[in-house]
């Protein structure tokens, strides 16, 4: 697994780098959205969490869940375009997994996607992901995580 | 970065008109609109946080009893009372203007910058994590922030003066309500500038001046007084219906049986230790504890700080809270130990009962 200054960036994950946020294309077709360790990181220990409900359906960079973190209130941005097919209930009870484990049981949402193929050319993968979140971490003074 | 902010006063306003207020600015933030300072004030609102649940906190029944308007914040953090007695100060910013991306270094930073306002008025301020500001122990405001990409939305208040007995009849805290016992334990944890200042009290104008430079200082910029534009107004209009409807209001809310009391109380060989807490069952926090009792502690505020410490945590983490608090300080206690304290945390956590019969909200 790659990791950029002490953060975890698994190079098999889609990533939007501005918003913070990776995308998993499951075998059913669906889309598992979270938020990366980076944004774990900047954010501190999250204590709430609400999800947009299932079968709501979400435009691309538009919030598809609420999350606070040392009284900041924030979206989690989806990087793609679907539906709400699933949320979390594992993080509506204990919202801290989003930090213990942000790429497994920590996820934010699954999405049934309305165009994957398509919108997920914008969305950075392995190597060119890395490089993103190093100048990103450059540019925001990020020590490490 | 342009040092030309906006300085903007939006006066006394009703909950839903502020927290409208709150979410058009940060939405014109985040479409381009200059960095803002918004001075308001508060008619009397009972204001929960973005995540929380109108009956879990407020006393729903009294406060139409006595026309105190209900709204959800966009912000974090705990439910409040507020009236004429507080001003509110945000700051609407790109965050970017800062140089660090890490969310409670922002916060920390900006409540240095408000404590340097009250200390300039004469009033020994300081921060306290995670989010309060306050005078020898005693909280004198409370911060809490949004954000939407760029778009950072940052506030808090400021006690000019404040009805320690209404607090305690809007909020639903842990302690018996408006028993001589419960006033007296708030004061001793809330304090206003007028009890810090007595008859130098500033004016609410006052405390906005001294704010503006303390921010202008600490933020190297200029402020220059403006207005709304039109298309803030536009989304004003559009959300003050919205954020005083049910639907906003009660979006979050969650049966009151989720929240418990907790409480226990112990002979130590130090004394006797008094814990009363509430408890979120499903998320397993603490939400809010105090703890008295008539031990011996020096200084007087660490139990206060101690309480400040262990809000809203996790309860698996008490333990190594209460460790933690007590290595990084110089507290002194005659025979009273951070075990027994500990002890009679987890005895409260033993007794939670749910509370089915209490009324519930709605």
């Amino acid at each position: 697994m790659a990791s950029v200054r002490g953060c975890n960036i698994p190079e098999d994950l889609s990533y939007n780098v501005d918003n913070n946020v990776w995308a998993r294309r499951e075998a059913d077709g669906t889309v598992t959205v979270g938020l990366t360790a980076y944004a774990c990181s900047l954010a501190g220990e999250i204590v709430a969490y609400t999800p947009k409900k299932a079968g709501k359906d979400i435009a691309k960079d538009k919030s598809c869940a609420t999350v606070e973190s040392g009284k900041w209130v924030g979206p989690v941005k989806t990087p793609v375009t679907g539906s709400v097919v699933a949320i979390n209930d594992a993080v509506a009870s204990k919202p801290g997994l989003i930090n213990k484990d942000p790429y497994g049981e920590g996820w934010v949402v699954k999405m049934k996607p309305s165009d994957w193929d398509g919108e997920s050319k914008s969305l950075k993968a392995g190597g060119d992901a890395v490089s993103a979140f190093e100048a990103k971490m450059d540019s925001e003074g990020f020590k490490g995580c | 970065m342009s040092r030309a902010w906006r300085l903007i006063d939006t006066g006394m306003r009703s909950a839903a008109e502020n927290m409208a207020l709150d979410r058009a600015l940060l939405e014109s933030c985040q479409a381009g609109a200059p960095n803002t300072l918004r001075f308001l004030r508060f008619e009397p609102s009972a204001l929960i946080g973005f995540h929380q649940s109108v009956s879990q906190e407020l006393d729903l029944d009294y406060c139409r009893r006595e026309g105190i308007a209900i709204s959800r914040r966009i912000t974090g953090g705990g439910a409040l009372y507020c009236d004429q007695g507080q001003i509110g100060w945000e700051l609407f910013v790109d965050r970017r203007t800062f140089a660090t991306a890490d969310m409670l270094a922002i916060a920390r930073q900006v409540c240095g910058i408000a404590v340097e306002g009250l200390r300039s008025l004469g009033v020994d301020a300081a921060f306290r994590p995670r989010n309060d500001i306050e005078v020898a122990g005693r909280k004198i405001g409370g911060t809490g922030g949004a954000f939407d990409g760029n778009a950072l939305l940052y506030q808090g208040t400021v006690l000019i003066d404040f009805d320690v007995e209404r607090m305690l009849r809007v909020l639903r805290i842990p302690q018996e309500k408006l028993s001589d016992k419960a006033i007296a334990s708030a004061r001793e944890r809330i304090t206003t500038l007028r009890a810090c200042l007595s008859e130098d009290t500033p004016s609410a104008a006052s405390v906005q001046a001294v704010f503006a430079k303390a921010f202008t200082q600490g933020l190297g910029i200029d402020l220059e007084p403006g207005d709304l534009s039109a298309a803030e107004r536009d989304l004003y209009a559009r959300y003050r219906i919205e954020m005083g409807s049910d639907d906003w209001v009660f979006e979050t809310d969650r049966p009151r049986l989720e929240v418990a009391t907790a409480s226990a109380m112990r002979k130590t060989t130090g004394g006797l230790v008094r814990v009363m807490a509430t408890v979120d069952t499903v998320r397993e926090r603490l939400k809010q504890v105090f703890i008295t009792g008539d031990f011996f502690i020096n200084p007087r505020r660490a139990i206060v700080d101690l309480e400040a410490a262990l809000r809203d945590l996790a309860l698996e983490k008490i333990d190594e809270t209460v460790d933690a608090f007590f290595q990084g300080r110089a507290v002194e206690m005659l025979l009273l130990t951070p075990k027994d304290l500990k002890t009679v945390l987890h005895e409260a956590l033993r007794s939670v009962e749910p509370q089915g019969h209490e009324r519930v909200g709605v």
